[in-house]
């Protein structure tokens, strides 16, 4: 095998038809039809099933080792051609490959072009003259060879594109993620802000307090202990005196235990973010474990409402539903992805409605919204991946897709119906009899499942 | 003086409790969820110092301060918000023009002095506002406009902005633009965040430190909402503007800052409503330090 370095499409792998050639000395037409038995029956010419017939440098024919027998080997071939010039028997027209014809062309002219059984090797030429002969039979492994490294080819690119696609549904998810950090962060900030500020305040009133008590017992004992001076007492007093004209404990203790109060709801505040968090990650239980899609969507509310709460009212028509096998966390994921679009897809005066029933033996949840709506051409390509019409950087493409992966994983339908200018609804279906669980797949396979989407 | 007035606004009553108890000592407190009764507070009373919550449903932040800038143009407004979007960030800047920008859980002591300063250099503007009218100085010679940007556009939308109305120089290396900072006065400058290689920032701190009555215009494709917030506090940039320019808004904003920059000049007092904060960053102090003691060796020679 002669590796190329320059050249056609082929050159990448395998061979070129070039170095399938066997340079063959061939005969003149005039070679009388003995001399070409000499040929067929010297060793060097052993292997050839044909021998080429060449005028002025040009292939004009081939006489086979077959056709050959078939003249020379009948009662007095030999006596009655053997003097004849070979170009009264050879064949008219050769199969020719030229020299830089890619090696799947020459084949397919060799295979559709032969003859069975096989009597003929092929001629090679290189701009029109003979360059040698070539073996069919190499040329078809030749062809193997090659098809075998493109085939091996397309798996490199194909892994390569399975992992990339791995990479991207991950960051996909750490950017939705990573926003509804940084929103839940901002919203601890708030009750955060007023429960330091109060420690801190009151930490700061609590030294000015025990100071003043000090003073205060001072006094007492003094006033008790018979044996202290008037002028004693009389400074004690004036100590405690200055003391309250500076802070005002009835006051300023009454206000702060106002704000201690308010400090025990903000701590229950953080705290209740923090569950919420906990909540829709769900890091800390099983993947699968039976839920009801009811909890999933609060799930989400709590989780989306940093973005909700400023321009949506929502309104929740949740039905009875029985609990359901499935992965929460994913199911979150897709709740929380229809909320978020269905609240950029509203300017203002939006109202998000999520109902959700049961009806044969699936449980239904609808998310409908009064946004912009998407234009007919798009909705059928809202599923597709890497599919936005987010301007560049603010959207991956890749939310719809992966919530469609999700739901089709846990053996379900989500579905869009949407007009221009009066919203959007969408439909999540799941099974809850068999609930074919599916999502245990490995992640690999999710990729596998939205290539195929793709 | 008598008790600076403190005017609070917050959707969240805590947070308004809680700062109300802050300024218990020292102020006259005014609190309210309502932005519209905050307008209202600021028309009947002398407001020193404003202090406001970014995001609310009724009204954002940094709207509210636009407004409050037309009712009472005098009392310093101070952003207070947990949120730190871009967004908020720019229109801070640009509309609010906010002395100081601070974030939520805040330090006490911190939020204490800023709210003191502003409210000494309110109670000044209040000061200026009541004597008689001063009159606008006719500038003798004409405003020195500084570009630092290393991208040829700006200077040349800045050019068609303005003609030979002022003198333009466009300094593409931070050596540059330092040595032409040092020679003389700067009315307007229009700089990006990047110069080179060189991160401007110190740069733009330094001259707000020594020259306060110079206007920093920002323009920049940069999005970095902790950078813009302490270029805020810092530098006390007047604009930040997204890059592609649009000349319009530039030529706007340029109008404005020429002018601000003559009002600054003819009543120093006001220059204070643009006083920085301390620098940071230790890095970039220290590169601010030796920019500094550069330019006042250079100017001594130069003068």
């Amino acid at each position: 095998m002669r590796p190329e370095k320059n050249g056609g499409p082929e050159s990448k792998v395998g061979q070129d038809i070039l170095s399938l050639a066997i340079p063959l000395n061939p005969i003149a037409p005039g070679v009388p039809l003995e001399d070409v038995a000499e040929l067929f029956l010297s060793p060097d010419y052993s292997n050839v099933l044909s021998l080429p017939v060449v005028d002025e440098g040009r292939p004009v024919g081939v006489i086979s080792r077959y056709h050959f027998m078939d003249i020379y080997l009948k009662p007095y071939g030999r006596e009655l051609h053997g003097r004849r010039p070979v170009s009264s028997f050879m064949g008219n027209s050769p199969l020719v490959v030229a020299h830089d014809q890619p090696l799947a062309e020459a084949a397919l002219h060799v295979t559709q072009n032969m003859r069975f059984p096989l009597m003929e090797d092929f001629i090679i030429t290189e701009r029109g003259h003979y360059a040698g002969i070539g073996f069919v039979v190499d040329l078809l492994r030749a062809m193997e060879l090659q098809m075998r490294a493109h085939s091996e080819e397309l798996n490199d690119a194909y892994s390569r594109l399975k992992s990339s696609q791995l990479a991207l549904v991950q960051s996909e998810k750490m950017a939705s993620l990573g926003q509804m950090v940084a929103g839940i962060a901002h919203e601890i900030n708030t009750p955060l802000g007023y429960v330091q500020n109060n420690v801190a305040m009151g930490q700061e009133l609590f030294a000015q307090v025990q100071v003043m008590n000090s003073g205060y017992e001072a006094l007492a004992d003094s006033l008790l202990d018979g044996g202290a001076s008037e002028e004693q007492v009389a400074a004690q007093l004036q100590h405690v005196t200055t003391l309250r004209s500076h802070v005002n404990p009835h006051e300023m203790l009454e206000a702060m235990q106002g704000l201690m109060a308010d400090s025990l709801y903000g701590i229950g505040q953080i705290s209740e973010l923090v569950l919420n968090l906990k909540n829709f990650s769900r890091m800390d239980s099983v993947a699968t474990e039976a839920v009801s899609l009811n909890d999933c969507i609060q799930s989400a509310l709590n989780i989306g409402r940093n973005v909700l709460k400023d321009k949506v009212e929502v309104v929740k028509e949740l039905g009875d539903l029985p609990k359901i096998t499935c992965a929460p966390s994913q199911l979150n994921q897709v709740f929380l992805n229809l909320f978020t679009n269905a609240a950029q897809a509203m300017e203002s005066n939006g109202h998000l409605i999520i109902r959700t029933w049961y009806e044969d033996d699936a449980v239904v949840v609808a998310v409908q919204d009064n946004g912009k709506g998407i234009p007919a051409e798009n909705i059928a390509r809202i599923f597709d991946p890497f599919f936005t019409t987010k301007p560049v950087g603010q959207g991956t493409g890749l939310g719809l897709a992966i919530s469609h992966q999700i739901i089709q994983q846990h053996g379900g339908e989500i579905s869009v119906e949407s007009e221009v200018g009066i919203g959007t609804s969408f439909y999540v279906r799941l099974p809850v009899g068999n609930a074919a669980q599916r999502h245990d797949e490995s992640s690999s396979n999710s990729a596998l499942a939205m290539l195929r989407v793709a | 003086m008598n008790k600076p007035t403190l005017l609070l606004i917050d959707d969240e009553e805590r947070i308004l409790r809680s700062l109300r108890m802050l300024f218990f000592t020292g102020y006259e407190v005014h609190t309210t969820t309502d932005p519209q009764e905050a307008l209202r507070i600021m028309r009947e009373n002398q407001v020193h110092v404003i202090v406001s919550d970014q995001r609310m449903p009724l009204m954002q932040g940094s709207e509210l301060l636009r407004i409050a800038r037309e009712v009472s143009p005098a009392t310093m407004r101070i952003l207070l918000t947990g949120y730190s979007d871009m967004e908020a960030s720019i229109a801070s800047v640009n509309e609010g023009e906010v002395f100081r920008y601070l974030m939520k859980p805040w330090i006490g002591e911190e939020v204490k002095q800023v709210v003191a300063e502003a409210a000494v250099i309110a109670e000044a503007t209040f000061a200026v506002q009541h004597a008689p009218a001063a009159v606008a100085a006719v500038p003798e010679k004409k405003p020195r406009v500084l570009i630092m940007d290393h991208d040829e556009e700006t200077a040349q939308v800045v050019h068609e902005v303005l003609h030979d109305r002022c003198e333009i120089i466009w300094a593409s290396d931070a050596q540059h633009a330092m040595e032409e900072l040092a020679k003389q006065d700067i009315s307007v400058v229009v700089s990006d965040l990047m110069l080179g290689d060189t991160n401007v920032g110190y740069i733009l701190k330094t001259i707000k430190q020594i020259n306060p009555q110079t206007q920093c215009i920002v323009v920049t494709s940069f999005n970095d909402t902790s950078r813009l917030v302490e270029l805020i506090n810092q530098a006390q940039i007047s604009r930040y503007l997204p890059k592609p320019l649009s000349k319009s808004m530039l030529e706007r904003n340029l109008e404005y800052m020429l002018e601000r920059f003559n009002t600054l000049c003819s009543l120093p007092a006001l220059q204070k409503r643009q006083t920085v904060a301390p620098i940071s960053d230790p890095q970039e102090k220290q590169l601010s330090g030796n920019f500094a003691s550069l330019l006042s060796r250079l100017r001594k020679v130069g003068v």
